[in-house]
């Protein structure tokens, strides 16, 4: 589903991802992790198109991203960051339609699935509500609607529970776990490993733009004998934990 | 309009719609603000001269005599018993006080001169309405007591006046005076219009997109950055030209109004002139839309993109007073390739009913140019990685 092939990326001097490469198959969910600049989002952003490589592709349902990327844009869904960024006048319904009609889904495809979604996630009572004074319970549910309203196969999570209380992250976490009944491929970028190991099937460790480890969760703790993998994490990207 | 431009067209012109601030400030307020200003100005500078000339209330000092009858014939003057005039009129009891001279009948039967002062306050405008008021009675009078000198000499009162002058204007004159009014006022008008009434929307869909953070899902939807650009450009031209339709209603309801305020010049302007007015205005506002956006798509936030867009408001207020004494008639060929002044001048044409092929031509193909180059650099902008992603 997906195929990162030696993904570089380069600002001026500063190389934020370096020659990065693996797979996300189906229905899998692979924790990309990473302190602090390590190139989380900006490997991520390669991968939605919002950024050219300076080297190397992907490939995403075997569509290559370079040569094609409006219609790997059409399989993708993105969810980035703790904030939520949607139109605070209007509605629920509106900003994920927008999203949906900018998707090239056609009316009732749009309204059926912003149905669905509605029911799905709980939104039912305030969908024709404008988004402005929602909690930010709601506005993360409307965010989440919004990015799967075209029923993308892949979906990149940039630390989508960052800055979220417990109740808010368990919705993203759900929904992270639905994506995989569903059968997406998903990424997902973290920096806490704790939240990895309960969610993925395999994990990427990327330090300062390179790739310091690709497996299993279940690999990565028998290769380190049930030591704390907070603690493998911190030795590999260098035990810095101040 | 289900092409993706249109979408978005659509959906961020109901955005700003829903924008009190905005609907408020660029659309609300332009057509209130000046019938509001103009008829209060208008209406107390009129008001003043009304009460003044309806009782004309004077002090008389000095004898009975057939002038004070005179005067008190007025319907609208009040001859008012003063102790001490030149206090009443300092404090405005009286608008002025008239004086007669010692034996002031006796001179006159005697074909004398005979004189009189009046007293009046130089700094209220009453007193100087009032003034006129009371002059023209007492050249009334004088003109009455010449006729009865002449009458009793036997000579007819026509020799005071072996030339009659009358003045006719001629029929355009009028009209022309409302053109040079519009001459100097609308261009002005339409160039500040154009600067600042997209500006509150360009700042919102560049900066704003990118402060709430909708703009990376919205960078890996179907759209390309060209047709995401292309819609906002247009919602926020149509905001602008909104504003600039609502404030010359504005500017039209207040001339209408409050005659007092502005003169009867006639501000009649041929349909075609209008038609290539309006036309002018909605390309001024298009070239400031799409250097408005490019400038706050570069800017991080709402606040740099306020900061950025201040010196577009100073070059765009400078060319406007610039061109307010601009005389077309005079102007160089030269002028209609400086940028913004040519576009001043071709509304000076417009407005006095002249059509240059020569000077439209110029001027559009400019503006054209100017729209063109904003798009590119706003679209260059949209490109730049380190823009988009600035942090
Ligand atoms: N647009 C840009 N221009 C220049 N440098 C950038 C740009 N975006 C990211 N960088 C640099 O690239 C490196 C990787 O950044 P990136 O945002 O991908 O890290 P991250 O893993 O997402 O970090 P975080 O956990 O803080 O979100 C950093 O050193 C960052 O400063
Ligand atoms: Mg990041």
């Amino acid at each position: 589903m997906i195929e990162v092939m030696g993904l570089t990326k380069k600002f001026k001097e500063v190389t934020a991802v370096d020659n990065i490469s693996f797979k996300v198959n189906k229905g899998e969910i692979v924790g990309l992790l990473g302190e602090n600049g390590a190139g989380k989002t900006t490997t991520l952003r390669m991968i939605s198109t919002m950024l050219k490589p300076s080297l190397g592709t992907a490939k995403i349902c075997d569509l290559d991203l370079i040569k094609n990327p409006d219609e790997v844009r059409k399989k993708i869904g993105i969810l980035f960051g703790g904030e939520v960024g949607l139109y605070d006048r209007l509605t629920a319904r509106e900003n994920i339609k927008y999203f949906a009609d900018l998707g090239g889904l056609s009316n009732e495809e749009a309204n059926r699935n912003i149905d669905m979604l509605a029911e799905m996630l709980d939104m039912k009572e305030y969908i024709d509500r404008r988004v402005g004074k929602f909690s930010r319970g709601m506005k993360q549910k409307v965010a989440i609607a919004r990015a799967i309203v075209h029923n993308p196969e892949v979906m990149l999570f940039d630390e989508p529970t960052i800055g979220l209380d417990v109740s808010s992250s368990a919705i993203v976490q759900d929904f992270i776990l639905d994506c995989k009944k569903r059968q997406r491929a998903i990424v997902f970028s973290s920096h806490s490993m704790r939240e990895v190991e309960k969610l993925c099937d395999r994990v990427v460790i990327i330090n300062k733009g390179k790739l310091v480890y690709e497996g299993t969760v279940e690999d990565l703790k028998n290769e380190n004998n049930g030591e704390d993998l907070e603690r493998v994490f911190l030795r590999m990207v260098g035990g810095k934990n101040e | 309009m289900n092409s993706l431009w249109g979408i978005v067209f659509k959906k961020e012109l109901k955005d700003l719609f829903r924008d009190k601030k905005t609907v408020i400030t660029s659309i609300i307020l332009p057509l209130v603000l000046f019938p509001i200003i103009f008829g209060l100005m208008g209406k107390s500078a009129k008001s003043s001269v009304e009460k003044v000339t309806k009782e004309v209330k004077i002090a008389y000092v000095g004898e009975d005599n057939s002038l004070k009858k005179f005067l008190a014939s007025a319907p609208n003057i009040k001859i008012i018993n003063s102790k001490d005039y030149q206090e009443d009129v300092k404090k405005g009891d009286v608008y002025l006080a008239v004086v007669v001279g010692d034996r002031f009948e006796e001179k006159l039967s005697q074909d004398k001169m005979a004189d009189i002062k009046i007293i009046y306050d130089s700094d209220s405008g009453d007193s100087q309405t009032a003034m006129s008021v009371v002059r023209d009675m007492i050249n009334a009078y004088k003109e009455e007591v010449v006729k009865n000198r002449l009458l009793s000499k036997g000579i007819d009162v026509s020799i005071l006046n072996p030339i009659e002058i009358k003045d006719e204007p001629l029929k355009k004159e009028k009209a022309n005076e409302g053109a040079l009014v519009l001459n100097m006022l609308l261009p002005l008008y339409l160039l500040i219009y154009a600067v600042t009434g997209p500006m509150a929307a360009a700042i919102d869909l560049g900066a704003g997109e990118k402060e709430r953070g909708t703009l990376e899902p919205l960078l890996t939807t179907q759209a390309s950055r060209m047709q995401l650009l292309f819609g906002k450009l247009c919602a926020i031209s149509v905001m602008g030209i909104i504003g600039t339709t609502s404030s010359l209603t504005g500017l039209m309801i207040a001339f209408k109004n409050s005659p007092d305020f502005f003169g009867s010049a006639n501000l009649s302007l041929s349909v075609g002139s209008i038609a290539l007015i309006g036309l002018t205005a909605i390309v001024l506002n298009m070239i400031f839309a799409s250097v408005e956006l490019a400038v706050s798509i570069y800017a991080k936030s709402f606040k740099e993109a306020q900061t950025y867009l201040t010196p577009i408001t100073v070059v765009g207020m400078i060319a406007a007073y610039g061109t307010f004494m601009l005389d077309v008639k005079n102007a160089s060929i030269m002028l209609f390739n400086v940028p913004l002044v040519n576009i001043a001048l071709i509304l000076k044409e417009f407005i006095i009913g002249v059509y240059n092929p020569l000077h439209i031509s110029i001027t559009f193909a400019w503006a054209i140019v100017y729209i063109l180059a904003s798009i590119l650099f706003a679209r260059y902008m949209f490109s730049r990685e380190d823009v988009i992603f600035r942090t």
